[in-house]
């Protein structure tokens, strides 16, 4: 019992981490701030209607916060989560992107069917293009000359051409895709199926896929591990996480993962994943090396987005 | 309290509802379904409660006794249609297309309604809407034509504040919502509201001769109150065709005129059905005979 004990007290000393993680509660109009060292949640701030993604800004200065149903982004100090600034008029931004050159800001709305595509040094429209039901995640191709979005209600994923800002094609892929990600070396597009239990492996040149990897049920959302190899997959369903080589394009490994993972975050010493629990509003701590939950923090309702200030390279 | 809930929540939603959206390839309402799982757990644990509330009090100081409550059956049905979330997630399913469209509309005008940390203050926005809606179903005929569903009842109890029909609920949900949107309640605040609006107008409804006294009468919709406003010869005649409208704030019944305290406990239900008018026992004819009035 005191050996057990003992272990419990040094896996919570070893998942201490520095600076903050930022968590969007979706369901509440929220934010929560929670101290990585003693994760504890120290503060809770209204944020906007409908906060659901977030990510840093190029200069890695600024956390953008995505409000859906505010028209709105917000921009954070991503070191203390003080609110610096906010973007008007940005319509029904679900989820968020710039492009890899920085020339294109791409904003989409889930609700409202379109992709808007924005000049990022002043957030002025560009050109506004509509789509088939639910567009959800995006991903750029690595010239920044495409840019592809998963149509959730359509099973489809679209591929935009940012130069003529039209759209290039439109692919049939599994039931309700979800998240998108582009693997290093620029070849394929990996997608979680949120309606099955795959990841749709496609060569967006050839615009096919090439393999399913099977995972779990409501493959979801990814986030890099940082060592420009491997990724991991929450899926919400399954209540677990997987890791898949993406060189190799196999799960290498499986994680608990209860109350319905949805995004995450790797610490910079790579050892512990924080994820949203949505169900269970609670951010969820992940030990990569005992596979055990080492925590979990009472967040908001339907918690989505989630930052860590000290976080594992996005590779 | 709130931990068991969540609790309850989670369990339920990740242990029979996702399952099954899983199943039949429904994923993508999956958000949905776990707000409607909340809803539902909500609307069950409100009903076991006032039943235990209200229910020993009918039987304690009834205004009415009947040899049998075969009327009443149908108004349970109403209730758990309503109270369970069937209804609002039909409705919450027609409407969000409209409501997503007009949203942004309104959002690229550049207004964006300020959310205010104050319960009441949605309160009062929602009831002062809901007393407006409700005088307009008794002074429209195409709208009393629905309303008269919810006014046939003769064996009122607290059962019978959801019998309304289907039309008619669509109409109060879509003007709800709208209300809503324009000022901005955040979704747990619009919910909180709604349940306690929800829990006042079923007391108001049950069978029970109990009036909260002058200035109680006048803060609260009390039962005495209410059946007036149910009340043969009362509830539905006059310049503005009935009296006491409100939901929850006699208030706005006080500003507007239609205010009526006769401290007597009426029967309920609507002039014709004395001389013979049928407005249909079951749910169905009911649905059914509101449309024939209407046209």
């Amino acid at each position: 019992m005191h050996y057990f004990c003992f272990g419990l007290l040094l896996s919570f000393s070893l998942a201490a981490a520095p600076g903050i993680a930022i968590v969007l509660n979706s369901g509440d109009e929220t934010l929560s701030l929670i101290d990585a060292n003693t994760q504890r949640e120290t503060k809770r701030v209204a944020i906007g209607k409908e906060p659901h993604h977030l990510m840093a800004t190029p200069d890695d200065k600024f956390i953008i916060i995505a409000n859906a149903a505010s028209n709105e982004l917000v921009f954070l100090d991503r070191t203390t989560g003080e609110i610096k600034n906010k973007v008007k008029n940005i319509s029904d931004p679900y989820q968020i992107g710039y492009s890899p050159d920085k020339k294109w800001f791409v904003s989409v709305s889930l609700r409202l069917n379109r992709v808007d595509i924005y000049k990022p040094d002043n957030f002025q429209i560009v050109k506004r293009l509509s789509l088939p039901k639910a567009p959800s995640h995006l991903a750029y191709s690595p010239d920044s000359k495409t840019v592809f979005i998963t149509l959730q209600d359509t099973n489809q994923l679209a591929a935009i051409d940012l130069e003529t800002q039209t759209i290039a094609w439109k692919l049939p892929i599994g039931k309700q895709p979800a998240g998108i990600l582009m693997t290093p070396d620029g070849k394929y597009l990996l997608i979680g199926i949120l309606g099955e239990n795959y990841v749709d492996v496609i060569d967006w040149r050839a615009k096919k896929r090439v393999k399913k990897i099977f995972t779990g049920k409501g493959a979801h959302n990814f986030v890099r591990l940082g060592d420009g190899k491997h990724v991991f997959l929450s899926n919400r369903a399954e209540n677990t996480i997987s890791k898949i080589n993406m060189e190799t394009l196999e799960v290498v490994d499986s994680y608990p993962a209860p109350g319905g993972p949805d995004c995450m975050d790797v610490t910079s010493d790579q050892r512990y994943l924080w994820m949203t629990s949505r169900w269970a509003r609670k951010v969820s701590i992940l030990d990569l090396q005992t596979k055990t939950i080492v925590k979990q923090i009472p967040v908001g309702r339907s918690p989505h987005g989630i930052y860590l200030s000290s976080h594992a390279p996005r590779k | 309290m709130t931990e068991w809930f969540n609790a309850w929540h989670q369990w339920l939603f990740e242990q029979v509802v996702q399952p099954a959206l899983y199943r039949f390839g429904w994923m993508s309402f999956d958000e949905m379904a776990y707000d409607w799982t909340h809803l539902f757990l909500l609307g069950a644990l409100e009903l076991v409660a006032l039943w235990i509330v209200i229910r020993p009090l009918e039987l304690w100081l009834p205004v009415e006794r009947w040899e049998d409550r075969k009327a009443t059956r149908v108004d349970v049905f109403y209730t758990l249609l309503a109270r369970l979330g069937i209804l609002p997630i039909f409705f919450f399913i027609v409407l969000t297309p409209a409501f997503d469209w007009v949203n942004a509309e309104i959002r690229l005008a550049g207004i964006i309604p300020p959310s205010f940390d104050n319960l009441f203050l949605y309160l009062v926005i929602l009831d002062f809407a809901d007393y407006w809606r409700h005088r307009w179903e008794h002074r429209f005929n195409i709208w009393w034509a629905l309303h008269a569903v919810h006014h046939s009842q003769r064996q009122m109890t607290f059962w019978t504040d959801e019998r309304e029909h289907l039309l008619g609920q669509l109409i109060a949900a879509a003007g709800r919502a709208a209300v809503g949107l324009a000022v901005g309640a955040p979704p747990a605040a619009f919910l909180t509201v709604t349940l306690v609006t929800g829990a006042i107008e079923s007391f108001s409804h049950a069978n029970v001769k109990l009036s909260f006294g002058w200035l109680g009468d006048r803060l609260i919709v009390s039962p005495l109150f209410h059946r007036v406003h149910h009340a043969i010869g009362i509830g539905h005649t006059g310049r503005v065709m009935g009296c006491n409208f409100a939901s929850v704030l006699p208030v706005w019944d006080i500003l507007f005129g239609t205010a009526n305290f006769t401290h007597a406990f009426l029967p309920t239900g609507i002039d014709d059905q004395l001389t013979g008018r049928d407005y249909g026992e079951g749910f169905w004819k009911q649905q059914a005979l509101a449309f024939r009035r209407m046209f």
